[in-house]
C-alpha cells in the first residue's frame, strides 16, 4: 500500500499531474530564472529544499493547526525555509547569490509550494509529505532545466556558460527575454499534453 | 458560547500562530547569527576585488592574499562621519602610479547599479570599473559584469559616448551590449557622472 502510494506521488508529479505543463503552476520563475542553465540549477534545489521540508513540516502540524489560520501557518513555514536558502546561498556560495539576486526570495511565491501544502501535506503523514515535495520539485525542476537548455543555446550560443556552437551563431535576443520563455514552455506543454493524451486515447 | 468554545475558536489560532512564529522566527535568527560574520566578510571581499580590480591591480584568487594586498596598498579616504569617499591605490608591482577609485551607486533599467570607478592620479583617464551590484536582465544587461565589457573602460576618458558592438575606436567610445542598450547608456551615465564629480572629491 505504502510502496504504491510513494510510486503514485512520484508518477503523478512528474507525468499527468505535473505542476508546470499539467497545472501550471510556478510559472513566474519559469519565466524568470531559465534564461541561464547555472540559475536554473541553483533555483530548482531551493525550491526542492523548501517543497519538500515545507511539505514535511506542515504535515507534522496537521492536526494543531487551527483551520482558520492554516495558510498563515503554511506561509510562514515556507518564507522560513526561503530565508534559511537566502542566508545560506550568501554566506557559503556568495558569487551564485549576487548572480540569482532577488530570485531566491520569490521562491515563497512559488504557487507550487503552497499548493501541495494545501493539497496534500494537510492530509497525508510527513514522510509521504515529504516525498510529495521531493516529487513535485523534481517534476518541476526538469521541466525548467528543458527549457533552459532549450533558451541558453538559441538564446546566448553556450549552455553553463561554455560557448558550443560556432562564431556564426547569431544570438536570437528574445530567448534570454521573458517571451521566449513563453514560446518555448508553450511549446512543451504542447507536445507532451498532445502525447498523453494520445497515450490515453489508446487506453 | 461555552468558555470552552471560546477558548478554541478564538483564542487558540491566536495563541497557535504567535507560538509558531515565535519558534520559525528563533530558528531563522539563530541561522542568520551564526552565518552574519561570514556574509559581511564576503560583502567586503566583493568589495575589495572591485577596488583593486578598477584600479587596474591584477588580484590573487585566494580570499587571503587579496586581503593582505588590499591593506598593502589601498587607503580608505572618508570625509569627518566616517564615510568612505573614495579610496586611494598606492603604486606597487602591480600598478605603475597612483589610482584613485570612487564607489558609487546609480540608477539601471531594474534597480540600482553600484560601481567601483578608478581613475588615474591626473583624474582624468580611467583605469577601469568594476560592477558591485546589479539587477538587470540576465543573459542582457546582466552581461555589464562580464569582462570583455568592463575591460574596455581601461584608458578611456569622459565624457564617454557609446556605440554599437565592434566599432569602439576613440578613447572616448565603448561598445554598447547588443539588446541592453539602456543598460549600457545608463553606466555610461553613472561613469559619465562619477568622472565629473571625481575631480571635487579628489583633493591631491
Amino acid at each position: 500500500m505504502e510502496k504504491f502510494k510513494i510510486k503514485r506521488v512520484f508518477s503523478d508529479d512528474i507525468g499527468r499531474n505535473n505542476p508546470v505543463f499539467a497545472q501550471v503552476l510556478g510559472i513566474c520563475s519559469t519565466l524568470a530564472v531559465t534564461n541561464v542553465l547555472k540559475n536554473t540549477v541553483v533555483m530548482c534545489v531551493g525550491l526542492i529544499f523548501t517543497t519538500s521540508l515545507s511539505n514535511f513540516t506542515v504535515s507534522l502540524m496537521r492536526n494543531y493547526i487551527p483551520a482558520r489560520v492554516r495558510m498563515m501557518v503554511e506561509t510562514l513555514i515556507i518564507a522560513s525555509y526561503v530565508i534559511i536558502v537566502d542566508i545560506v546561498l550568501k554566506a557559503y556560495f556568495p558569487d551564485i547569490s549576487r548572480q540569482l539576486g532577488p530570485y531566491v526570495g520569490l521562491i515563497i511565491t512559488n504557487c507550487i509550494i503552497m499548493g501541495r501544502t494545501e493539497a496534500f501535506a494537510l492530509s497525508n503523514p510527513p514522510g509521504l509529505s515529504f516525498l510529495d515535495g521531493i516529487a513535485s520539485g523534481f517534476g518541476y525542476s526538469y521541466v525548467l532545466l528543458i527549457i533552459a537548455v532549450v533558451r541558453e543555446i538559441l538564446g546566448s550560443g553556450t549552455i553553463w556558460g561554455i560557448r558550443i556552437v560556432g562564431d556564426w551563431w547569431t544570438n536570437w535576443s528574445i530567448m534570454v527575454m521573458a517571451p521566449g520563455a513563453f514560446f518555448v514552455l508553450a511549446l512543451f506543454i504542447w507536445v507532451v499534453k498532445g502525447q498523453i493524451s494520445e497515450e490515453g486515447e489508446k487506453k | 458560547m461555552s468558555g470552552k468554545q471560546v477558548f478554541k475558536k478564538r483564542l487558540f489560532p491566536i495563541l497557535f500562530m504567535l507560538a509558531v512564529t515565535l519558534v520559525f522566527i528563533s530558528v531563522t535568527t539563530a541561522i542568520y547569527t551564526f552565518t552574519e560574520e561570514k556574509i559581511k566578510i564576503n560583502e567586503k571581499l566583493v568589495q575589495k576585488r572591485a577596488v583593486l580590480s578598477a584600479a587596474g591591480v591584477s588580484y590573487p584568487d585566494d580570499p587571503a592574499e587579496i586581503d593582505t594586498l588590499y591593506h598593502r596598498v589601498v587607503q580608505e579616504i572618508t570625509d569627518e562621519s566616517g564615510e568612505a569617499l573614495y579610496y586611494e591605490v598606492a603604486e606597487s608591482e602591480y600598478y605603475s602610479g597612483n589610482a584613485y577609485v570612487i564607489i558609487t551607486t546609480g540608477s539601471g533599467l531594474w534597480g540600482d547599479i553600484t560601481i567601483a570607478v578608478g581613475v588615474d592620479e591626473n583624474v582624468n583617464t580611467l583605469t577601469g570599473i568594476e560592477i558591485i551590484d546589479q539587477n538587470e536582465t540576465p543573459g542582457l544587461g546582466g552581461r555589464i559584469t562580464e569582462s570583455w565589457f568592463t575591460e574596455q573602460f581601461r584608458g578611456k576618458k569622459g565624457p564617454l559616448n557609446s556605440v554599437p558592438e565592434g566599432e569602439a575606436t576613440s578613447e572616448q567610445q565603448i561598445q554598447a551590449i547588443t539588446g541592453a542598450t539602456y543598460s549600457t547608456a545608463a553606466l555610461r551615465s553613472i561613469v559619465n557622472a562619477t568622472l565629473e564629480d571625481a575631480r571635487g572629491r579628489i583633493k591631491s
